[in-house]
């Protein structure tokens, strides 16, 4: 395979590959202009995860006005509309804005560190491809302050929703997206020829962490579905502006086809968002039960099949929409099929654990809840696979449950479990573990106080995204508020963890964590502007 | 003793839950259908080997947690693959999920035939009500929201079925199998009872097929399940099922109260009665988008209040409410009013609010209209 | 071939043989697994339609 592939970089051109500012020989820029311009990889990463916690906050406040007005029955804070516009914010931001760029940002630092790269393969395009997203995202919540709001249809924004009875912004909603895709694609590209050209001499494939072989088969997923989402986006901007009618059923269109294509692209783009968190799991278990990742090659591929099984379950998003019989059994029987590689996943982390030699690390502890939330959100996963059932589940609040226990206690915790791995690199600063614990207890116990009882009120009946509701659902949503703002406010723990981290703390040897194995533990805490310059020798371990 | 104590409490609460997780609907409704009660048991089963499951694996990790924590000075074994264990936990699960499959498909196969049904109804979407159309009997009403603003503001006391009420109800027969046709004007939505286990979604442009054959009297209710805009939340659905022949008696005071509608469309009305009508249908089907007062929310719904072009156009306004206007979210309503709703809510808009037409616009007027319109 | 369809298949059901897997990536050329990947996809979509279309009958 290698000698297909440009040569590895070595000493000698290693400084056009790194590419950055400081090697040019010209004085570095200083103060904003620093960072407009930078191309180091570890500047980048660093600007994605203060991007992504920036989103996050904003996507945070926009879900707690939700939480707010479904506090108690009636219309008490804001109206409908708005109310439509918060839930619909809150998804596109927390989706585009915060999970997947913070996955971006982990990338930029960690891909190059853990093979053993000097940078990303295209330093410029990296650039380029984090400034879109702030372009993007001020675009986007610019058109809460146009005439008629902004995006109100869901972050899902079905057609003709979205289209023939959306407000007047919907064209500078579908401009942001196009951004956001953009950047996307861009930075998988990188992604992809990081991994397969930059790999240090000696790291085979198989040698790479689950980290960089996740990212890289979510690399593939996102070329190939983001140029889906941006074609189902251009056909809406057809039908809003030049008269088309792809959506319009009175101009001979299909809604359905827009489901069609949006979950072709939705579909994936879920695994995208999770596949990166099993890959930080995947680190971080072994490293505090000191002991190998257990069936190294069954995660990978489980990985692989996650990928390839996420482009044929598309429409069990669907099952009420007037699919035909065969279609229901098909889209049953593959989703019911993709609960086998995930729960390989599931199985592999225990099996790791099992007669370890288990310490409970801040890190660790967000790792642990990952693996058994997300696990709870496979479950109530596996019960939406079954059609018949979904009939009475689908568009509830048994959906919100399941989407959210696999999102917030499943990949976000996967994040903040990385950034409380990879602190000690970052900073040089163990992060205080005290004030960690308390961000850990209280976002446990606030997330699954929003997010359980969830699951009850959309049994019950309540279904999704409506601002006011019947009074049997009152006490499930007081408890889900209660939860949401505490979750919320516990997060903002976690920015004072960072603060206190880069001012100072503990100091963080090379190896931060005693049984951590992987490249990036091989350069000093904190990992210098530019590392690797000279390829590192690779070392496989015994198979 | 400590340890005793926390059981103990432990063991009070749990025994304290169980009694209100039973009373106060925690779980999906058992439904009043065969059907519905053939879901309940498929999610009850497959509930429970999620549990079975989590119990397995939670038990396992709590245990590793437990057992092999470094503070307790345990070594970590080196061992990192074990085919046959790991193509046993892969076989499990996949003959779960097969096993599981079946009933799945037999439930899924009875949800889709929908032949042979004694009645069939039609069900169509609008922004934000529901129309029924009882096909080959000339019986049709939609069924708004009958919860008051009040209620919804907080200024009064909400009533028992807060937001899950209507003016009128879709009245089906006990022991019938009924086809239900669904099909929306606008946006798309969703028609979902729990208790009937029916959901489906009404999209435009197309026609859904469903099915109920229910087995008990009684009033249920459940409400629009697809986001289809402002008032998504304020759009329920109430069936009320009825003994066959209560629904042959309710059925022929429909039929003559349609034939009374009819013959009034020809009589002179007075702007008084237009008045009167026009603000109960206004309010009904209206005022969700242009509000109450007749400001509307621009730039999506217009204002009527002190609207001139209304004002000096009364042929354009009628039209506007017997066509719409394409491309925007102002829905035709030749087929969802009869004439004399149509000619009241007209004159109605021209005449409130400060509004001073002071025309009315004639029933009759209206029909002719229609009727020419429909040839 | 018949060893890269193994493999897959065994990709598939997320489950390897440790040197099976060394065997597999010895090889220099990654186009017979891809090669294979894209044919037992198609006859796992067509098997799962195949079933579906029993079921339904």
């Amino acid at each position: 395979m290698a000698s297909h592939l440009p040569p590895k970089p070595t000493p000698q051109h290693s400084t056009t590959t790194a590419g950055g500012m400081a090697e040019s020989g010209h004085a570095r820029p200083r103060g904003l202009m620093r960072w407009l311009l930078t191309t180091n990889h570890k500047e980048i990463g660093t600007l994605y995860l203060l991007f992504s916690l920036t989103m996050f906050f904003i996507g945070g406040i926009f879900a707690l006005v939700v939480r707010a007005e479904l506090f108690q029955p009636g219309l008490q804070l804001v109206q409908p509309e708005f109310f439509n516009q918060m839930t619909t914010m809150h998804g596109l931001i927390m989706v585009f804005g915060a999970i997947m760029p913070a996955f971006v940002g982990l990338a930029n630092w960690m891909v190059p560190l853990q093979i053993g790269a000097p940078d990303m393969a295209l330093p410029r395009l990296n650039n380029f491809s984090f400034w879109l997203l702030p372009v993007a995202f001020l675009l986007l919540l610019s058109t809460l302050l146009m005439p008629g709001g902004g995006p109100n249809f869901g972050w899902t924004f079905y057609a003709p929703l979205s289209t023939t009875y959306a407000p007047p912004s919907t064209s500078f909603f579908i401009l942001s997206l196009h951004l956001a895709g953009i950047s996307s694609i861009l930075g998988a590209i990188n992604i992809i020829a990081t991994i397969l050209n930059l790999r240090a001499p000696g790291m085979r494939m198989m040698d790479m962490p689950l980290f960089v072989w996740t990212w890289l088969i979510t690399a593939f997923l996102l070329i190939a579905v983001m140029p889906v989402l941006a074609g189902v986006i251009t056909m809406m901007l057809m039908d809003i502006n030049f008269g088309t009618s792809f959506f319009n059923a009175a101009g001979g269109g299909d809604p359905v086809l827009f489901q069609h294509l949006f979950w072709f692209f939705g579909h994936p783009e879920v695994y995208i968002m999770i596949l990166p968190a099993f890959g930080i799991v995947s680190a971080i278990i072994p490293t505090f039960s000191r002991k190998r990742l257990f069936g190294y090659a069954s995660m990978v591929y489980a990985t692989a099949a996650i990928a390839i099984l996420s482009f044929m379950v598309w429409a069990h998003h669907m099952f009420i929409v007037g699919l035909p019989l065969v279609a229901e059994l098909f889209f049953m029987y593959t989703t019911m099929l993709i609960a086998v590689p995930t729960g390989v996943k599931v199985f592999n982390w225990v099996a790791t654990m099992f007669r370890g030699s288990i310490s409970f690390e801040p890190p660790m502890l967000f790792a642990l809840a990952f693996v058994v939330q997300f696990t709870v959100g496979g479950f109530s996963g596996l019960m939406l696979a079954i059609a018949p059932a979904d009939f009475q589940y689908h568009d509830t609040y048994f959906v919100v449950a399941h989407f959210h226990y696999v999102l917030v206690p499943g990949a976000l915790f996967a994040i903040l479990a990385g950034a409380y791995y990879w602190l000690p690199k970052w900073t040089g600063h163990y992060p205080s573990v005290r004030l960690s614990q308390w961000h850990f207890w209280l976002s446990v116990i606030g997330v699954n106080l929003t997010f359980f009882p969830m699951h009850f009120s959309g049994l019950a009946g309540m279904p999704r995204r409506i601002p006011d509701y019947a009074l049997q659902f009152a006490d499930f949503n007081l408890v889900s508020s209660l939860g949401g703002f505490l979750f919320g406010a516990s997060q903002l723990l976690f920015v004072l963890v960072i603060i206190k981290c880069v001012r100072g703390g503990e100091k963080a040897p090379a190896k931060a964590w005693e049984g951590a194995e992987d490249l990036e533990w091989s350069v000093p805490s904190p990992a210098p502007l530019h590392t690797f310059e000279t390829p590192p020798t690779f070392q496989p371990r015994e198979h | 003793m400590r340890r005793l104590l926390v059981w103990m409490a432990v063991g009070v609460m749990l025994s304290a839950l169980t009694p209100i997780a039973l009373a106060n609907g925690w779980n999906m409704p058992v439904g009043v259908t065969a059907l519905s009660r053939d879901i309940y048991s498929l999610h009850m089963i497959i509930f429970w080997i999620c549990v079975v499951i989590g119990v397995i694996v939670f038990g396992a990790m709590f245990y590793s947690l437990f057992r092999y924590r470094h503070s307790r000075g345990a070594k970590a074994a080196t061992f990192h693959e074990h085919t046959s264990v790991e193509v046993i936990w892969t076989a499990i699960p996949l003959l779960i999920l097969v096993a599981m499959a079946v009933p799945a498909t037999a439930t899924l196969k009875t949800m889709y035939d929908a032949s042979e049904a004694d009645l069939d109804v039609m069900v169509t979407g609008q922004q934000w009500r529901w129309r029924y159309d009882y096909l080959g009997e000339d019986v049709a009403f939609t069924s708004n929201l009958s919860t008051s603003r009040e209620q919804i503001s907080g200024t009064s006391e909400k009533g028992e079925n807060y937001l899950l009420e209507v003016d009128e109800p879709l009245v089906l027969p006990v022991g019938q199998k009924v086809r239900l046709l669904l099909t929306s004007d606008d946006v798309i939505h969703s028609w979902w009872v729990p208790d009937l286990a029916v959901k489906q979604d009404a999209v435009p442009g197309f026609v859904n097929e469903n099915w109920v054959r229910i087995d008990e009297p009684g009033i249920y209710r459940g409400q629009c399940a697809e986001l289809c805009g402002r008032n998504h939340g304020f759009m329920p659905v109430v069936v009320e099922a009825v003994e066959p022949e209560r629904f042959e008696e309710w059925m022929a005071k429909r039929k003559e109260a349609a034939q009374q509608e009819a013959m009034s469309a020809d009589r002179e009305w007075s702007l008084e009665e237009l008045m009167a009508r026009g603000e109960q249908t206004y309010g009904a089907v209206c005022a969700a988008c242009h509000q109450p007062d007749g400001g509307g929310s621009p730039p999506a719904f217009p204002a009527l209040a002190g609207n001139q072009a209304l004002l000096e156009e009364p042929e354009r306004h009628i039209n506007v409410v017997i066509d719409g206007v394409a491309g925007s979210a102002m829905p035709a309503f030749r087929n969802t009013l009869s004439p004399v709703e149509i000619a009241a809510v007209v004159t109605y808009e021209r005449n409130a609010w400060g509004n001073d037409a002071g025309d009315t616009v004639q029933p009759s007027e209206i029909a002719e209209r229609l009727a020419a319109q429909g040839e | 071939m018949w060893q890269a369809i193994k493999s897959v298949l065994a990709a598939f059901l997320g489950v390897q043989k440790d040197e099976r897997r060394r065997e597999d990536f010895r090889s220099e050329r990654p186009g017979t697994f891809i090669v294979a990947g894209v044919i037992v996809g198609a006859a796992f979509v067509l098997l799962v339609a195949f079933v579906a279309m029993m079921a339904a009958r």
